[in-house]
Protein backbone atom coordinates (compact mmCIF):
# COMPACT_ATOMS: atom_id res chain seq x y z
CA UNK A 1 0.00 0.00 0.00
CA UNK A 2 2.61 2.63 0.99
CA UNK A 3 4.51 1.82 -2.57
CA UNK A 4 1.74 3.67 -4.16
CA UNK A 5 2.43 7.03 -2.21
CA UNK A 6 3.30 9.65 -4.26
CA UNK A 7 5.81 11.47 -2.34
CA UNK A 8 9.03 10.45 -1.41
CA UNK A 9 9.23 13.06 1.31
CA UNK A 10 7.57 15.04 3.74
CA UNK A 11 8.82 18.21 2.36
CA UNK A 12 7.81 16.74 -0.93
CA UNK A 13 4.26 16.26 -0.06
CA UNK A 14 4.54 19.73 1.52
CA UNK A 15 5.86 21.33 -1.53
CA UNK A 16 3.06 19.34 -3.62
CA UNK A 17 5.63 19.52 -7.10
CA UNK A 18 5.36 23.21 -7.20
CA UNK A 19 2.11 23.79 -6.66
CA UNK A 20 1.85 24.50 -3.03
CA UNK A 21 -0.08 27.55 -2.58
CA UNK A 22 -3.28 26.20 -5.23
CA UNK A 23 -3.46 22.59 -3.31
CA UNK A 24 -3.14 23.53 0.68
CA UNK A 25 -4.91 27.08 -0.11
CA UNK A 26 -7.61 25.19 -1.59
CA UNK A 27 -7.73 22.59 1.33
CA UNK A 28 -7.17 25.07 4.06
CA UNK A 29 -10.13 26.95 3.16
CA UNK A 30 -12.13 23.63 3.10
CA UNK A 31 -11.02 22.45 6.56
CA UNK A 32 -11.92 26.30 7.80
CA UNK A 33 -15.01 26.40 5.90
CA UNK A 34 -15.89 22.80 7.24
CA UNK A 35 -15.41 23.70 10.67
CA UNK A 36 -17.33 27.20 11.32
CA UNK A 37 -19.92 25.12 9.06
CA UNK A 38 -20.15 22.36 12.09
CA UNK A 39 -19.13 24.88 15.11
CA UNK A 40 -21.26 27.67 14.23
CA UNK A 41 -25.07 25.86 15.02
CA UNK A 42 -23.53 23.63 17.97
CA UNK A 43 -22.77 27.17 19.51
CA UNK A 44 -26.07 28.70 18.21
CA UNK A 45 -28.11 25.51 19.84
CA UNK A 46 -26.33 26.20 23.22
CA UNK A 47 -26.99 29.55 22.70
CA UNK A 48 -30.93 29.47 22.14
CA UNK A 49 -31.63 27.18 24.45
CA UNK A 50 -29.60 29.71 27.11
CA UNK A 51 -32.01 32.21 26.05
CA UNK A 52 -35.00 29.79 26.07
CA UNK A 53 -34.32 28.77 29.90
CA UNK A 54 -33.70 32.30 30.90
CA UNK A 55 -37.06 33.22 29.53
CA UNK A 56 -38.77 30.54 31.18
CA UNK A 57 -36.71 31.46 34.81
CA UNK A 58 -38.28 34.86 34.19
CA UNK A 59 -41.50 34.17 34.02
CA UNK A 60 -41.76 32.05 36.61
CA UNK A 61 -40.47 34.21 38.87
CA UNK A 62 -42.63 36.94 38.16
CA UNK A 63 -45.77 34.24 38.59
CA UNK A 64 -44.81 33.30 41.54
CA UNK A 65 -44.11 37.36 42.68
CA UNK A 66 -47.79 38.17 41.32
CA UNK A 67 -49.18 34.97 43.28
CA UNK A 68 -47.85 36.22 46.54
CA UNK A 69 -49.00 39.86 46.15
CA UNK A 70 -45.35 41.45 46.06
CA UNK A 71 -46.25 43.33 42.81
CA UNK A 72 -47.02 46.50 44.10
CA UNK A 73 -44.53 47.91 41.80
CA UNK A 74 -46.51 47.41 39.24
CA UNK B 1 -49.85 7.52 3.54
CA UNK B 2 -51.23 10.76 4.71
CA UNK B 3 -50.72 10.43 8.62
CA UNK B 4 -47.03 9.53 7.33
CA UNK B 5 -46.97 12.90 5.34
CA UNK B 6 -48.19 15.15 8.16
CA UNK B 7 -46.39 13.33 11.16
CA UNK B 8 -43.10 14.13 8.92
CA UNK B 9 -44.06 17.70 8.43
CA UNK B 10 -43.92 17.88 12.64
CA UNK B 11 -41.51 19.77 13.71
CA UNK B 12 -41.06 17.78 16.98
CA UNK B 13 -41.05 14.72 15.19
CA UNK B 14 -38.33 15.95 12.77
CA UNK B 15 -36.50 17.06 15.75
CA UNK B 16 -36.18 13.54 17.38
CA UNK B 17 -35.40 11.50 14.19
CA UNK B 18 -32.34 13.81 13.17
CA UNK B 19 -31.15 13.35 16.67
CA UNK B 20 -31.37 9.86 16.52
CA UNK B 21 -29.70 9.81 12.66
CA UNK B 22 -27.10 12.66 13.53
CA UNK B 23 -24.69 10.65 15.10
CA UNK B 24 -24.88 8.10 12.19
CA UNK B 25 -24.30 10.73 9.44
CA UNK B 26 -21.52 12.32 11.25
CA UNK B 27 -19.83 9.07 11.65
CA UNK B 28 -19.87 7.94 8.16
CA UNK B 29 -19.30 11.52 6.64
CA UNK B 30 -15.73 11.35 8.82
CA UNK B 31 -15.04 8.31 7.63
CA UNK B 32 -15.87 9.08 3.80
CA UNK B 33 -13.47 12.80 4.40
CA UNK B 34 -10.50 10.92 6.17
CA UNK B 35 -10.26 8.41 3.51
CA UNK B 36 -10.93 10.26 0.54
CA UNK B 37 -8.97 13.18 1.85
CA UNK B 38 -5.54 10.96 2.39
CA UNK B 39 -6.29 9.22 -0.65
CA UNK B 40 -6.87 12.62 -2.65
CA UNK B 41 -3.62 13.93 -0.95
CA UNK B 42 -1.23 11.03 -1.10
CA UNK B 43 -2.11 7.80 -3.51
CA UNK B 44 -3.76 10.15 -6.41
CA UNK B 45 -1.20 10.25 -9.21
CA UNK B 46 -0.34 13.26 -10.75
CA UNK B 47 -1.84 14.64 -14.24
CA UNK B 48 0.30 14.45 -17.04
CA UNK B 49 -0.73 17.74 -17.57
CA UNK B 50 -1.66 19.38 -14.64
CA UNK B 51 0.22 17.85 -11.87
CA UNK B 52 -0.38 17.57 -8.52
CA UNK B 53 -3.27 20.88 -8.90
CA UNK B 54 -5.32 17.86 -10.02
CA UNK B 55 -6.01 17.19 -6.03
CA UNK B 56 -7.53 20.47 -5.75
CA UNK B 57 -10.39 18.51 -8.12
CA UNK B 58 -11.47 16.41 -4.93
CA UNK B 59 -12.88 19.72 -3.25
CA UNK B 60 -13.81 21.97 -6.11
CA UNK B 61 -15.85 18.85 -7.89
CA UNK B 62 -17.80 17.68 -5.02
CA UNK B 63 -18.74 21.50 -3.75
CA UNK B 64 -19.35 22.58 -7.55
CA UNK B 65 -21.71 19.04 -7.89
CA UNK B 66 -23.79 20.02 -4.71
CA UNK B 67 -24.28 23.58 -5.36
CA UNK B 68 -26.56 22.87 -8.50
CA UNK B 69 -28.89 20.89 -5.91
CA UNK B 70 -29.68 23.88 -3.65
CA UNK B 71 -32.34 25.87 -6.38
CA UNK B 72 -33.90 22.47 -7.31
CA UNK B 73 -34.15 21.62 -3.62
CA UNK B 74 -35.30 24.85 -2.92
CA UNK B 75 -37.86 24.80 -5.46
CA UNK B 76 -39.04 21.59 -3.96
CA UNK B 77 -39.56 22.83 -0.66
CA UNK B 78 -40.97 26.03 -1.85
CA UNK B 79 -43.68 24.07 -3.25
CA UNK B 80 -44.46 21.92 -0.49
CA UNK B 81 -44.66 25.44 1.63
CA UNK B 82 -46.99 26.76 -0.76
CA UNK B 83 -49.52 23.52 -1.17
CA UNK B 84 -49.32 22.22 2.09
CA UNK B 85 -48.73 24.48 4.27
CA UNK B 86 -45.64 22.74 5.71
CA UNK B 87 -43.93 24.19 8.48
CA UNK B 88 -40.85 22.16 8.20
CA UNK B 89 -40.48 22.15 4.72
CA UNK B 90 -40.18 26.14 4.79
CA UNK B 91 -37.25 26.01 7.87
CA UNK B 92 -35.47 23.79 5.65
CA UNK B 93 -35.70 26.07 2.58
CA UNK B 94 -34.61 29.31 4.99
CA UNK B 95 -31.51 27.11 6.15
CA UNK B 96 -30.69 26.34 2.85
CA UNK B 97 -30.27 29.70 0.52
CA UNK B 98 -27.07 30.74 2.77
CA UNK B 99 -26.04 27.73 3.15
CA UNK B 100 -25.96 27.28 -0.92
CA UNK B 101 -24.74 30.59 -0.95
CA UNK B 102 -21.57 29.28 0.84
CA UNK B 103 -21.30 26.23 -1.30
CA UNK B 104 -21.47 28.10 -4.35
CA UNK B 105 -18.94 30.44 -3.41
CA UNK B 106 -16.32 27.94 -1.90
CA UNK B 107 -17.05 26.00 -5.63
CA UNK B 108 -15.91 29.59 -7.23
CA UNK B 109 -13.32 30.50 -5.16
CA UNK B 110 -11.73 26.80 -5.36
CA UNK B 111 -12.07 26.78 -9.23
CA UNK B 112 -10.63 30.17 -9.59
CA UNK B 113 -7.35 29.03 -7.52
CA UNK B 114 -7.39 25.69 -9.83
CA UNK B 115 -7.65 28.10 -12.77
CA UNK B 116 -4.73 30.04 -12.02
CA UNK B 117 -2.50 27.68 -12.56
CA UNK B 118 -4.42 25.46 -15.18
CA UNK B 119 -5.88 28.81 -17.25
CA UNK B 120 -3.08 30.74 -16.19
CA UNK B 121 -6.06 33.76 -14.71
CA UNK B 122 -8.13 33.69 -11.74
CA UNK B 123 -10.83 33.93 -13.78
CA UNK B 124 -12.26 33.90 -17.04
CA UNK B 125 -15.90 33.89 -18.65
CA UNK B 126 -16.28 30.65 -19.11
CA UNK B 127 -19.81 29.37 -19.19
CA UNK B 128 -19.42 27.39 -15.98
CA UNK B 129 -18.31 30.03 -14.11
CA UNK B 130 -20.44 32.89 -15.36
CA UNK B 131 -23.79 30.06 -14.69
CA UNK B 132 -22.03 29.55 -10.76
CA UNK B 133 -21.79 33.28 -10.36
CA UNK B 134 -25.67 34.13 -11.71
CA UNK B 135 -26.47 31.57 -9.29
CA UNK B 136 -24.78 32.94 -6.20
CA UNK B 137 -26.42 36.07 -6.96
CA UNK B 138 -30.07 34.43 -7.14
CA UNK B 139 -29.06 32.91 -3.74
CA UNK B 140 -28.55 36.41 -2.50
CA UNK B 141 -31.35 37.55 -3.55
CA UNK B 142 -33.81 35.07 -1.79
CA UNK B 143 -31.42 35.49 1.17
CA UNK B 144 -32.11 39.49 1.11
CA UNK B 145 -35.75 39.48 0.39
CA UNK B 146 -36.40 37.04 3.56
CA UNK B 147 -34.06 39.30 5.73
CA UNK B 148 -36.30 42.53 4.68
CA UNK B 149 -39.72 40.76 5.06
CA UNK B 150 -40.48 40.92 8.38
CA UNK B 151 -43.70 38.96 8.73
CA UNK B 152 -42.56 35.23 9.02
CA UNK B 153 -45.82 33.95 7.17
CA UNK B 154 -45.23 36.69 4.34
CA UNK B 155 -41.46 36.22 4.01
CA UNK B 156 -41.75 32.20 4.05
CA UNK B 157 -43.92 32.32 0.81
CA UNK B 158 -42.90 34.70 -1.22
CA UNK B 159 -39.47 33.37 -0.47
CA UNK B 160 -40.96 30.18 -1.81
CA UNK B 161 -42.03 31.86 -4.78
CA UNK B 162 -38.85 33.45 -5.78
CA UNK B 163 -37.30 29.97 -5.36
CA UNK B 164 -39.46 28.11 -8.01
CA UNK B 165 -39.26 31.14 -10.11
CA UNK B 166 -35.39 31.51 -9.48
CA UNK B 167 -35.11 27.71 -10.03
CA UNK B 168 -36.50 28.00 -13.39
CA UNK B 169 -34.30 30.56 -14.37
CA UNK B 170 -31.24 29.42 -13.19
CA UNK B 171 -31.86 26.31 -16.24
CA UNK B 172 -32.60 29.04 -18.62
CA UNK B 173 -29.44 31.20 -16.87
CA UNK B 174 -27.43 27.80 -17.89
CA UNK B 175 -28.86 27.05 -21.07
CA UNK B 176 -28.24 30.86 -22.68
CA UNK B 177 -25.16 30.79 -21.11
CA UNK B 178 -23.24 27.99 -22.09
CA UNK B 179 -24.71 28.92 -25.97
CA UNK B 180 -22.87 32.63 -25.16
CA UNK B 181 -19.61 31.12 -24.30
CA UNK B 182 -19.58 28.85 -27.23
CA UNK B 183 -20.23 31.20 -29.40
CA UNK B 184 -17.60 33.60 -27.96
CA UNK B 185 -14.77 31.17 -27.36
CA UNK B 186 -13.86 28.45 -30.23
CA UNK B 187 -13.23 24.99 -29.75
CA UNK B 188 -9.94 24.25 -27.61
CA UNK B 189 -10.55 26.14 -24.62
CA UNK B 190 -10.13 23.70 -21.84
CA UNK B 191 -13.04 22.67 -20.12
CA UNK B 192 -12.77 21.26 -16.53
CA UNK B 193 -13.85 18.38 -16.69
CA UNK B 194 -11.90 16.42 -18.89
CA UNK B 195 -13.94 14.15 -21.07
CA UNK B 196 -10.66 11.58 -21.76
CA UNK B 197 -11.41 8.50 -19.86
CA UNK B 198 -10.03 8.67 -16.47
CA UNK B 199 -8.25 5.72 -14.59
CA UNK B 200 -10.12 4.34 -11.38
CA UNK B 201 -7.00 5.61 -9.39
CA UNK B 202 -8.88 9.35 -10.32
CA UNK B 203 -12.01 8.79 -10.24
CA UNK B 204 -12.66 6.25 -7.37
CA UNK B 205 -11.75 8.72 -4.76
CA UNK B 206 -13.51 11.39 -6.15
CA UNK B 207 -16.91 9.54 -6.07
CA UNK B 208 -15.39 8.78 -2.31
CA UNK B 209 -15.11 12.80 -1.98
CA UNK B 210 -18.58 13.36 -3.39
CA UNK B 211 -20.13 11.09 -1.24
CA UNK B 212 -18.36 12.24 2.29
CA UNK B 213 -19.13 16.42 1.24
CA UNK B 214 -23.01 15.24 0.38
CA UNK B 215 -22.95 13.78 4.02
CA UNK B 216 -21.01 17.22 5.12
CA UNK B 217 -24.18 18.81 3.33
CA UNK B 218 -26.49 17.00 4.98
CA UNK B 219 -25.43 17.50 8.29
CA UNK B 220 -24.88 20.85 8.03
CA UNK B 221 -28.43 21.51 6.95
CA UNK B 222 -29.86 19.41 9.55
CA UNK B 223 -27.84 20.85 12.40
CA UNK B 224 -29.02 24.23 10.88
CA UNK B 225 -32.52 23.21 10.74
CA UNK B 226 -33.04 22.18 14.14
CA UNK B 227 -31.51 25.36 15.62
CA UNK B 228 -34.56 26.94 13.24
CA UNK B 229 -37.00 24.58 15.03
CA UNK B 230 -36.04 25.44 18.33
CA UNK B 231 -36.31 29.32 17.34
CA UNK B 232 -39.51 28.91 16.27
CA UNK B 233 -41.20 26.52 18.05
CA UNK B 234 -40.27 28.14 21.17
CA UNK B 235 -43.54 28.45 22.89
CA UNK B 236 -44.07 24.66 22.03
CA UNK B 237 -43.96 22.38 25.64
CA UNK B 238 -41.59 19.94 24.37
CA UNK B 239 -39.27 22.97 23.51
CA UNK B 240 -39.88 24.34 26.76
CA UNK B 241 -38.89 21.10 28.10
CA UNK B 242 -35.42 20.59 26.05
CA UNK B 243 -34.64 24.34 27.46
CA UNK B 244 -35.47 23.15 31.32
CA UNK B 245 -33.33 20.09 30.97
CA UNK B 246 -30.15 21.54 29.21
CA UNK C 1 -75.00 51.50 -10.42
CA UNK C 2 -76.44 48.45 -11.64
CA UNK C 3 -75.21 44.80 -10.92
CA UNK C 4 -73.65 44.42 -14.29
CA UNK C 5 -71.20 41.57 -14.19
CA UNK C 6 -68.17 42.52 -16.74
CA UNK C 7 -66.50 39.73 -18.47
CA UNK C 8 -63.26 39.20 -17.61
CA UNK C 9 -61.99 40.95 -21.27
CA UNK C 10 -63.65 43.98 -20.37
CA UNK C 11 -61.72 43.79 -16.98
CA UNK C 12 -58.68 43.61 -18.71
CA UNK C 13 -59.20 46.55 -21.15
CA UNK C 14 -60.67 48.29 -17.99
CA UNK C 15 -57.39 48.01 -16.17
CA UNK C 16 -55.00 48.65 -19.29
CA UNK C 17 -56.85 51.72 -20.28
CA UNK C 18 -56.59 52.93 -16.38
CA UNK C 19 -53.28 52.77 -16.46
CA UNK C 20 -52.35 54.21 -19.49
CA UNK C 21 -54.62 57.56 -18.71
CA UNK C 22 -52.61 57.25 -15.40
CA UNK C 23 -49.69 57.59 -17.21
CA UNK C 24 -50.92 60.37 -19.49
CA UNK C 25 -51.94 62.40 -17.01
CA UNK C 26 -48.37 61.59 -14.79
CA UNK C 27 -46.40 62.62 -17.49
CA UNK C 28 -42.51 61.85 -15.42
CA UNK C 29 -43.72 58.05 -15.64
CA UNK C 30 -43.16 58.06 -19.33
CA UNK C 31 -40.61 60.86 -19.31
CA UNK C 32 -37.95 59.62 -16.85
CA UNK C 33 -37.33 56.06 -18.04
CA UNK C 34 -36.63 57.47 -21.21
CA UNK C 35 -34.41 60.47 -20.27
CA UNK C 36 -32.45 57.83 -18.33
CA UNK C 37 -31.68 55.54 -21.17
CA UNK C 38 -30.52 58.73 -22.87
CA UNK C 39 -28.24 59.74 -20.23
CA UNK C 40 -27.21 56.39 -19.58
CA UNK C 41 -26.07 55.84 -23.18
CA UNK C 42 -24.76 59.01 -23.05
CA UNK C 43 -21.82 58.02 -20.50
CA UNK C 44 -20.30 55.62 -22.34
CA UNK C 45 -18.71 57.55 -24.85
CA UNK C 46 -17.26 59.59 -22.03
CA UNK C 47 -16.23 57.05 -19.66
CA UNK C 48 -14.99 54.53 -22.70
CA UNK C 49 -14.03 56.31 -25.37
CA UNK C 50 -15.42 58.83 -27.92
CA UNK C 51 -13.39 56.70 -30.95
CA UNK C 52 -15.66 55.86 -33.50
CA UNK C 53 -14.24 52.52 -33.89
CA UNK C 54 -14.22 51.64 -30.34
CA UNK C 55 -17.75 52.72 -30.01
CA UNK C 56 -19.67 50.73 -33.07
CA UNK C 57 -18.30 47.62 -31.25
CA UNK C 58 -19.82 48.57 -27.88
CA UNK C 59 -22.81 50.02 -28.76
CA UNK C 60 -25.51 47.10 -28.85
CA UNK C 61 -24.01 46.09 -25.56
CA UNK C 62 -24.71 49.24 -24.34
CA UNK C 63 -27.91 49.94 -25.67
CA UNK C 64 -29.40 46.57 -24.08
CA UNK C 65 -27.55 47.60 -20.38
CA UNK C 66 -29.01 51.11 -21.03
CA UNK C 67 -32.67 49.38 -21.87
CA UNK C 68 -31.89 47.10 -19.20
CA UNK C 69 -31.46 49.84 -16.52
CA UNK C 70 -33.95 51.95 -17.65
CA UNK C 71 -36.51 49.01 -17.19
CA UNK C 72 -35.24 48.26 -14.00
CA UNK C 73 -35.56 52.08 -12.92
CA UNK C 74 -39.30 52.72 -13.98
CA UNK C 75 -40.24 48.82 -12.12
CA UNK C 76 -40.36 50.64 -9.13
CA UNK C 77 -43.75 52.92 -10.59
CA UNK C 78 -45.45 49.54 -11.58
CA UNK C 79 -47.51 48.66 -8.11
CA UNK C 80 -46.13 51.15 -6.26
CA UNK C 81 -48.98 53.87 -6.17
CA UNK C 82 -51.51 51.60 -6.39
CA UNK C 83 -50.29 50.02 -3.59
CA UNK C 84 -50.81 53.26 -1.47
CA UNK C 85 -53.90 54.47 -2.51
CA UNK C 86 -55.34 50.85 -2.09
CA UNK C 87 -56.32 50.40 -5.86
CA UNK C 88 -53.93 47.21 -5.90
CA UNK C 89 -56.10 45.07 -3.12
CA UNK C 90 -59.91 46.42 -5.27
CA UNK C 91 -57.70 44.40 -8.09
CA UNK C 92 -57.19 41.18 -5.83
CA UNK C 93 -60.54 41.20 -4.84
CA UNK C 94 -61.92 41.49 -8.00
CA UNK C 95 -63.62 38.01 -9.57
CA UNK C 96 -61.86 38.27 -12.85
CA UNK C 97 -58.35 35.92 -12.39
CA UNK C 98 -55.34 37.76 -10.98
CA UNK C 99 -53.58 36.95 -14.23
CA UNK C 100 -54.99 38.92 -16.89
CA UNK C 101 -55.07 42.00 -14.09
CA UNK C 102 -51.78 41.53 -13.94
CA UNK C 103 -51.30 40.88 -17.91
CA UNK C 104 -53.13 44.31 -18.08
CA UNK C 105 -50.66 46.42 -16.31
CA UNK C 106 -47.88 44.57 -17.58
CA UNK C 107 -48.64 45.55 -20.89
CA UNK C 108 -49.64 49.08 -19.98
CA UNK C 109 -46.19 49.85 -17.78
CA UNK C 110 -44.48 48.14 -21.33
CA UNK C 111 -46.31 50.44 -23.55
CA UNK C 112 -45.34 53.68 -20.95
CA UNK C 113 -42.40 52.81 -20.38
CA UNK C 114 -40.48 50.45 -22.68
CA UNK C 115 -41.74 51.40 -25.84
CA UNK C 116 -40.49 54.78 -26.01
CA UNK C 117 -36.84 53.15 -25.30
CA UNK C 118 -37.09 51.14 -27.78
CA UNK C 119 -38.41 53.85 -30.32
CA UNK C 120 -35.43 55.91 -29.54
CA UNK C 121 -32.72 53.26 -29.71
CA UNK C 122 -32.14 54.03 -33.44
CA UNK C 123 -30.97 57.26 -32.56
CA UNK C 124 -28.94 56.52 -29.95
CA UNK C 125 -27.55 53.46 -31.90
CA UNK C 126 -26.66 56.15 -34.77
CA UNK C 127 -25.05 58.56 -32.04
CA UNK C 128 -22.71 55.21 -30.58
CA UNK C 129 -21.92 54.30 -34.56
CA UNK C 130 -23.56 51.13 -34.31
CA UNK C 131 -22.51 50.05 -37.86
CA UNK C 132 -25.54 50.14 -40.25
CA UNK C 133 -26.36 45.92 -40.66
CA UNK C 134 -26.99 45.84 -36.77
CA UNK C 135 -29.99 48.61 -37.17
CA UNK C 136 -32.47 46.37 -37.68
CA UNK C 137 -31.04 43.63 -35.59
CA UNK C 138 -30.93 46.08 -32.37
CA UNK C 139 -34.73 47.37 -33.17
CA UNK C 140 -36.25 44.45 -33.06
CA UNK C 141 -34.19 42.34 -30.32
CA UNK C 142 -35.18 45.47 -28.12
CA UNK C 143 -38.57 45.41 -29.17
CA UNK C 144 -39.44 41.80 -28.34
CA UNK C 145 -37.05 41.59 -25.45
CA UNK C 146 -38.02 44.93 -23.38
CA UNK C 147 -41.54 43.19 -22.94
CA UNK C 148 -39.71 40.22 -21.21
CA UNK C 149 -37.45 42.65 -19.08
CA UNK C 150 -41.31 43.83 -17.81
CA UNK C 151 -42.58 40.71 -17.18
CA UNK C 152 -39.30 39.60 -15.37
CA UNK C 153 -39.35 42.87 -13.38
CA UNK C 154 -42.95 42.50 -12.55
CA UNK C 155 -41.90 39.38 -10.18
CA UNK C 156 -39.50 41.12 -8.05
CA UNK C 157 -41.69 44.53 -7.67
CA UNK C 158 -44.71 42.15 -6.50
CA UNK C 159 -42.66 40.46 -4.45
CA UNK C 160 -41.08 43.61 -2.63
CA UNK C 161 -44.70 45.89 -3.00
CA UNK C 162 -44.85 46.42 0.71
CA UNK C 163 -41.26 47.14 1.54
CA UNK C 164 -40.07 50.89 2.17
CA UNK C 165 -36.38 50.68 0.60
CA UNK C 166 -36.61 48.64 -1.92
CA UNK C 167 -33.98 50.24 -4.95
CA UNK C 168 -31.51 47.75 -4.31
CA UNK C 169 -32.98 44.26 -3.33
CA UNK C 170 -35.43 44.80 -6.53
CA UNK C 171 -32.45 44.99 -8.73
CA UNK C 172 -30.42 41.55 -6.71
CA UNK C 173 -33.73 39.98 -7.56
CA UNK C 174 -34.16 40.70 -11.19
CA UNK C 175 -31.02 41.26 -12.78
CA UNK C 176 -29.62 38.21 -12.49
CA UNK C 177 -32.93 37.00 -13.86
CA UNK C 178 -32.36 39.10 -16.98
CA UNK C 179 -29.61 37.56 -18.19
CA UNK C 180 -31.16 35.20 -20.45
CA UNK C 181 -32.95 38.16 -21.90
CA UNK C 182 -29.62 40.04 -22.77
CA UNK C 183 -27.38 36.93 -24.12
CA UNK C 184 -30.17 36.51 -26.23
CA UNK C 185 -30.12 40.42 -27.58
CA UNK C 186 -26.36 41.08 -27.89
CA UNK C 187 -25.63 38.09 -29.49
CA UNK C 188 -28.24 38.69 -32.12
CA UNK C 189 -26.44 41.92 -32.96
CA UNK C 190 -23.08 40.30 -33.22
CA UNK C 191 -24.09 37.29 -35.15
CA UNK C 192 -26.03 39.62 -37.34
CA UNK C 193 -22.36 41.46 -37.84
CA UNK C 194 -20.84 38.17 -38.81
CA UNK C 195 -23.28 37.89 -41.21
CA UNK C 196 -25.44 35.11 -39.72
CA UNK C 197 -29.39 35.34 -40.26
CA UNK C 198 -31.15 37.33 -37.73
CA UNK C 199 -34.24 34.97 -37.77
CA UNK C 200 -33.20 32.44 -35.17
CA UNK C 201 -32.22 34.74 -32.65
CA UNK C 202 -35.89 36.06 -32.97
CA UNK C 203 -37.34 32.93 -32.37
CA UNK C 204 -35.16 32.33 -29.04
CA UNK C 205 -36.38 36.02 -28.12
CA UNK C 206 -39.75 35.36 -28.90
CA UNK C 207 -39.71 31.58 -27.27
CA UNK C 208 -38.41 33.60 -24.02
CA UNK C 209 -40.99 36.44 -24.53
CA UNK C 210 -43.72 33.90 -24.52
CA UNK C 211 -42.69 31.46 -21.71
CA UNK C 212 -42.27 34.68 -19.55
CA UNK C 213 -45.82 36.05 -20.97
CA UNK C 214 -47.45 32.68 -19.92
CA UNK C 215 -45.55 32.53 -16.63
CA UNK C 216 -44.48 35.51 -15.27
CA UNK C 217 -47.89 37.02 -14.38
CA UNK C 218 -48.51 33.96 -12.58
CA UNK C 219 -45.81 34.12 -10.38
CA UNK C 220 -46.36 38.03 -10.15
CA UNK C 221 -50.12 37.40 -9.35
CA UNK C 222 -48.84 34.68 -6.26
CA UNK C 223 -46.87 37.20 -5.40
CA UNK C 224 -49.02 39.99 -4.89
CA UNK C 225 -51.48 37.83 -3.36
CA UNK C 226 -48.46 36.84 -0.29
CA UNK C 227 -47.21 40.52 -0.14
CA UNK C 228 -50.47 42.36 0.05
CA UNK C 229 -53.03 41.87 2.78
Amino acid sequence: MFENVQFSSLSDFFAMGGYAFNVWSVYLLFVVFFAINLAVPVIRKKQILREQKRRLVLAQESRVRRETGNDTVL
Amino acid sequence: MWLWFSKLGSPKWFYELSGKWLPWLIAVMSLLLIIGIVWALLFVPPDYQQGNTIRIMYIHVPFASISLAFFPLMAVAGTITLVWRMKLADMVAKTAAPLGAWFTALALISGSIWGSDIWGTWWIWDGRLTSMLLQFFLLIGVISLRSALEDTEAASKACAVLSIVGCINVFVIKFSVDWWNTLHQPAGSFSLADDAPNPPEVWVPLVVMILAIYCFFAVSLILATRNEILVRERRAQWVEDLACNS
Amino acid sequence: MSAVTTTTGAAFIATLRRDLLIAYKKKHDVVNPFMFFLIVATLFPIGISPEPERLGEIAAGVLWIAALLAAMLSMDSLYRSDFEDGSLEQLLLSPHPLYFMVLAKNIAHWLVSGLPVVLVSPLIAYMLNLPDEAYLAVFLTLLIGTPVLSLLGSIGVALTVGLGSRGLILAVITLPMSVPVLIAGTMAVQQTLNGAPLLGYLAILGALLLGSLALAPLASAAALRITVN
